[in-house]
């Protein structure tokens, strides 16, 4: 038996949302076990997507924002999407705005508070030691495979192929919002146009939904952002590259040695 | 096999207008070849061959015009200029066939297109640039929603001067996973799969 080259769990990848959704379950369960935990994951994505994507014409959220659904029929997930976006709204002074392209589009919080709660019912289920990645956002819980903290790359804002940071820990949501895979997609809710100034923000705490809505506001918010990010108190730490090339970070990150 | 067969002739169609675009200039201005080989910069190999053709080449050129500007126009504009335009006239009818030598090895270099792919969210197309047999850069021609690659690729030697802050470092170190901005990963990679395949 080749038992070193084999590790306790399972990973595996899917095509959600437009992007790759990775999953690592690192817990030494039976594989029946790891499979059913992983089929509830992805289905779990495939639902947040059906129902929250701005590109599907018949989602809850575009019927919701055409009127065609009223709030009190709305589901508990859209009306939880709602409130938190409202509240995140207020937290980062106007500058997460779900309606920034002047229709509903949740998305800055919507595909980390779906690995969010993906991870949350692992956890409830047994599987304490995790890594979820949705398109660059991660929760990782426990430990890896390996049986160490997980080590958790920045992407490099300018190559695809090295990361700029490696943060480690037991207990981390890690999200980056950066213009370098999609251009300046997010838009400076007060004036309309394509935020400048930052190339990738990354904001690291323990909620991935807050965390992904912190750093798409810190990025529409451009060079002030950071400064925004470092006043933040509520446990948040962070990792900015600037347009012109230069990292600043919170010294409290999770840095490995 | 239709819609493959339209394709790739709309695809031939676009690189002959690339290859014309890129061919016509070649013979009148020299700069014109540079936009190609500059986002060859950052990633090293072409710093010297590019950098090196450009010396001599520009180098008569600008050497003459700041003189004339510097020394020609606050007393003499009409001699300044005159001396200075045969000499810029002679440095490029001479010298050009010298540039164009050292610059026909760069043209090894070749911009590929793939095709482009529709999805849900939008069009996407990339374009490889290959020297040789290396790929040496890939560009997003077209993203859902507005790609910036082609633009800051290009700003990659300008940004890295290290003045100031802290510059941006790479680290790679073994890694459980990466944080990255969202990829629109499908159409991107089927684009570049069918610009390989085309490439080589």
């Amino acid at each position: 038996m080749p038992a070193a080259l084999t590790r306790p769990g399972l990973c595996r990848v899917e095509q959600i949302m437009g992007t790759a959704i990775t999953l690592d379950l690192a817990d030494d369960l039976p594989p029946a076990t790891l499979g059913e935990l992983a089929d509830q994951v992805f289905a779990w994505m495939r639902e947040v997507d059906a129902r929250f994507s701005t590109y599907k014409t018949d989602s809850e959220v575009c019927r919701f924002d055409r009127g065609e659904v009223l709030l009190s029929e709305a589901s508990a997930d859209l009306r939880f999407v709602l409130e938190a976006c409202a509240d995140l709204w207020g937290v980062t002074d106007g500058f997460f705005d779900a309606y920034a392209t002047g229709r509903l589009d949740p998305s800055g919080f919507v595909k980390g508070w779906a690995a969010q709660v993906a991870s949350d019912r692992l956890l409830a289920a047994g599987a304490a030691n995790h890594c979820v990645n949705a398109g660059g956002d991660v929760r990782v819980r426990g430990l890896s495979p390996s049986g160490e903290p997980w080590r958790i790359g920045i992407r490099h804002p300018w190559d695809a192929m090295s990361t700029c940071l490696v943060l480690t820990g037991t207990d981390l949501a890690v999200a980056t919002s950066g213009v370098y895979e999609r251009g300046r997609h997010v838009l400076d809710p007060r004036r309309g146009a394509p935020a400048s100034g930052l190339r990738s923000v990354t904001v690291v705490g323990t909620d991935l939904g807050v965390a992904d809505a912190y750093a798409t506001a810190a990025l529409a918010m451009g060079a002030p952002g950071l400064g925004w990010l470092d006043r933040l108190d509520d446990g948040h730490t962070h990792s900015v590259v600037t347009d012109d090339g230069r990292q600043y970070y919170s010294a409290a990150i999770p840095l490995t040695d | 096999m239709r819609r493959a067969f339209l394709a790739i002739t709309g695809l031939a169609a676009s690189t002959t207008a690339l290859v014309v675009f890129k061919g016509s200039p070649s013979a009148t201005p020299v700069a014109q070849n540079l936009p190609t080989a500059q986002p060859v910069n950052p990633s090293g190999p072409g710093t010297d061959p590019s950098a090196a053709p450009d010396a001599p080449g520009t180098d008569p050129e600008a050497g003459a015009p700041t003189p004339s500007t510097s020394a020609g126009a606050p007393v003499s504009p009409k001699p300044g200029k005159t001396t200075a335009r045969p000499s810029g006239t002679k440095a490029t009818t001479k010298p050009p066939s010298a540039p164009r030598t050292t610059k026909a090895p760069q043209s090894t270099t070749r911009r590929v297109t793939g095709n482009g792919f529709d999805n849900e969210y939008g069009y996407v197309q990339v374009q490889i640039v290959v020297s040789g047999t290396r790929i040496i850069e890939a560009v997003a021609l077209s993203l859902p929603s507005g790609g910036e690659s082609d633009i800051h690729s290009g700003d990659v030697s300008n940004r890295y001067d290290g003045k100031g802050g802290e510059v941006v470092q790479k680290q790679n170190a073994n890694l459980n996973t990466v944080s990255g901005a969202t990829e629109t990963s499908n159409s991107y990679k089927q684009s570049l799969r069918s610009a390989i395949e085309q490439a080589f």
